[in-house]
């Protein structure tokens, strides 16, 4: 036999750790080559029978044994198996699931992260006809499709908006800011009201803060990806959408100190803090970290976020379900998931955890209408954008997160930090193969 | 064939014949000493095999594909990239800063680590020997705390109007912003690896010092060698074995140092306090198996250049 060059015996060692691990995990050509020919057959009216295997994330999914308890009266032949996994770890084991073919027939996934899994290896496409596409927030269904393809089902949903302390508001005598330029006058006459500053800014630089980034973009006219799939993050617009964060922190009305994620309540209730741009879970924790009923109705209000060039533009985000391609039961999995899209059950699942119906006229319930400091979540739902469903997205969004810190703090400026955020994105490319 | 025997042949046979047996009954003794010796180590072998070895050599063969999380579906699509990610690496600032970092936490944490370390156990080992098991539990105490608790507990305390600045404020002084100060954030972090692993060199140390017998020190004492020249004559020397021990420790802890950054600053101000070891993980965390991979083997080969330099200075002073 032959000497082999080094760059053979690195191909081969390259090859063995992969193959060996590969074959730890139980991975496969073969596997993905059924999935990828799996077609979704169509779901008719007769009960769920055999058993379902359900994995979702702990949360909202915390309640789902009491939410489904209908669906098991009406199909007595079905078992459901919940497997709730911590939240942090979730995607992880989905993952390895997934990757060693062990998987559950039905999984839950987040419609601001799932790119990643909308493929038909891994996801079976949602069969014709199992729910009303129209009936849900039109972002939340596009956050699950793929080359016309859908592959997961809108669960909730959530969005942000500005909730602001409405008794400083009153006493400065001033209303929600509704475009971009008026913010942080709202945010100064806030502190002239008594409030420690204006805005109590998310600073963790992460990911969370590359949707915010994001989510200023589209209101200043621009697009994560152009038409042909290429990375558009240099963009004047992604510029004004950097510069308008950092606006916050360099008139004084936010503080790159705090408040940090367990403070940031706290802070608004005591004054430390009187805005927060945040999603509507907030409302029904505030009397909790006020220590008083009724303190958030008094001194509470909610207003969708101020436009920019383009308009008020926030993300869709929340929680969707997906039937994998492996499934043993995807028929009664299906059904499953078309029972917890009924209003029914989207209001069951509001009552028993406050996650906000994905399906548009669940909100016409009044165990939901009848909340006004809900209205600007309502108003801003209608008017989001799914973010980009390519595989690097959650990546390119940390790296937004980042870039802001320094624009925030003046140690770089929009222009550059927007054109480090290209270029570290040109040489991700989109995860396409 | 004819074989003539010599009067001391026979005996010669059979000593002969006799070693002949006692070697094959020692070899055979040997042998299922080897087979016993085997069976004890086999259970580590196979952990050692399928957690350590398997991962370390596949985690080489990743480092040279540009593998990402998406590809787990995709196994044999992955491409062979050769050194492509190390290039990669070493053209990425953000890890050359992080390289620095770790550098920092290396060349400052250490050396305080050891100092600290070394005083209390010199310390206890001499002046206060009655209450040496109340202190040695005290200051040990650290090492075997809750590092997620601890760093909650310093987040708090190093807040803008946390604790030190509270303190600060009662005697008139302004503090600083300490965890999102680009030049404070660093020392704070190091001081809580400091604070977490004075405890572990103390205590080995202190092992150290027992060891030395007390009428070294004694005859010295009556050759006219005070407390000064004893511990640079005396116990320094004897201690340099637990020195090596303890300084190789350290460098390989804060080589790989995570905890702290992680959980105090999350690597920041603007990555002022981020470490190989974290760079690592956010690389795997976004999927990048194939950059946290070369990322890993960078910090191996740093772990074993670091660890064979200092065995080879310090061995060649002993």
């Amino acid at each position: 036999m032959p000497n082999p060059s080094r760059r053979g015996a690195l191909r081969l060692t390259a090859g063995l750790a992969l193959g060996g691990a590969f074959a730890l995990t139980g991975c496969g050509r073969s596997d993905d080559t059924a999935a990828a020919t799996a077609t979704a057959a169509p779901v008719d009216a007769s009960p769920a029978t055999g058993t379902v295997t359900l994995w979702a994330a702990q949360g909202d999914a915390d309640v789902l044994d009491k939410v489904i308890k209908p669906f098991k009266t009406a199909n007595p032949d079905v078992t459901v198996k919940v497997t709730l996994i911590p939240n942090g770890e979730y995607y992880t084991k989905l993952q390895s699931a997934i990757a060693a073919g062990k998987g559950p027939d039905l999984a839950q996934f987040f419609p601001e992260s799932q790119s990643q899994f909308l493929d038909p290896s891994i996801l079976r496409p949602v069969p014709d006809g199992l729910v009303d596409k129209a009936g849900f927030f039109e972002s939340l269904w596009a956050a699950g499709v793929v080359g016309d393809v859908a592959y997961t089902v809108p669960w909730y949903a959530y969005t942000y908006a500005l909730v602001y302390r409405a008794d400083l508001a009153r006493k400065a005598g001033v209303k929600a800011p509704s475009k971009w330029d008026e913010t942080v006058p709202f945010l100064k006459a806030l502190q002239g009201a008594g409030a420690g500053r204006g805005l109590g800014a998310d600073i963790g630089w992460d990911i969370f803060n590359g949707q915010d980034v994001a989510m200023y973009a589209w209101q200043a006219g621009g697009s994560l990806l152009s038409s042909g799939g290429k990375w558009t993050l240099d963009t004047p617009a992604m510029v004004d959408a950097l510069q308008y964060n950092a606006s916050f922190f360099t008139s004084g009305t936010a503080d790159t100190s705090g408040p940090t994620f367990l403070d940031a309540q706290p802070y608004f209730v005591s004054g430390k803090t009187a805005m927060m741009i945040t999603g509507p879970w907030v409302i029904g924790q505030l009397d909790a970290a006020a220590k008083k009923d009724g303190w958030t109705a008094a001194n509470v209000a909610t207003a969708p976020l101020p436009a920019g060039a383009s308009g008020s533009k926030s993300f869709s985000a929340g929680g969707s379900w997906g039937v994998l391609a492996g499934a043993g039961n995807a028929d009664s999995a299906w059904k499953l998931v078309r029972y917890l899209t009924e209003p029914s059950a989207q209001v069951a699942q509001y009552k028993a955890y406050s996650s906000l119906p994905a399906v548009i006229s669940a909100w016409d319930d009044p165990a939901i209408a009848n909340q006004p400091l809900l209205d600007a979540f309502l108003t801003q739902l209608k008017n989001t954008r799914a973010f980009p469903q390519v595989n690097t997205w959650q990546q390119v969004a940390t790296r937004l997160g980042k870039e802001m810190e320094a624009v925030a703090k003046g140690t770089e400026t929009a222009a550059k930090a927007a054109a480090n955020v290209q270029s570290y994105a040109d040489s991700l490319g989109t995860g396409a193969k | 064939m004819t074989t003539t025997i010599s009067p001391g042949t026979p005996r010669r046979a059979r000593r002969s014949r006799s070693s002949g047996s006692v070697r094959s009954s020692r070899s055979s003794r040997g042998a299922r000493r080897t087979a016993v010796a085997w069976l004890f180590l086999a259970p580590f072998a196979v952990v050692f095999l399928l957690y350590t070895a398997i991962p370390t050599v596949a985690a080489l063969g990743f480092s040279l594909t540009d593998l990402r999380g998406a590809d787990l579906r995709h196994p044999f699509a992955v491409d062979f990239t050769g050194l492509e990610n190390y290039l990669r690496l070493f053209q990425d600032q953000s890890f050359l800063r992080d390289i620095l970092n770790t550098g920092l936490f290396v060349g400052v944490g250490v050396p305080l680590t050891m100092g600290l370390g070394f005083a209390l156990a010199v310390a206890l080992n001499s002046g206060i020997r009655r209450l040496r098991g109340v202190f040695r539990t005290v200051f040990f105490a650290p090492v075997v705390t809750n590092v997620v608790a601890v760093a909650l507990i310093w987040q708090y305390a190093f807040n803008a109007d946390g604790t030190v600045n509270k303190v600060l404020g009662a005697v008139g002084l302004a503090g600083p912003n300490w965890l999102d100060d680009q030049n404070l954030a660093m020392p704070v972090v190091i001081l809580l690896g400091v604070w977490r692993n004075f405890g572990t060199a103390m205590v080995l140390f202190l092992a150290g010092l027992q060891s030395i017998p007390e009428d070294v020190y004694e005859a010295a004492a009556l050759d006219g060698a005070g407390r000064w020249r004893q511990l640079r004559h005396i116990t320094l020397p004897l201690l340099l074995p637990t020195t090596l021990m303890v300084s190789v420790l350290l460098t390989v802890f804060y080589l790989q140092v995570f905890d702290e950054p992680y959980l105090l600053t999350n690597g920041g101000p603007l990555g002022s306090t981020e470490s190989m070891a974290l760079y690592t993980y956010r690389q795997f965390g976004s999927g990048e198996f194939g950059v946290s991979s070369a990322a890993s083997f960078v910090m191996l080969l740093l772990v074993a250049l670091v660890s064979v330099v200092q065995f080879r200075l310090l061995r060649s002073r002993s």
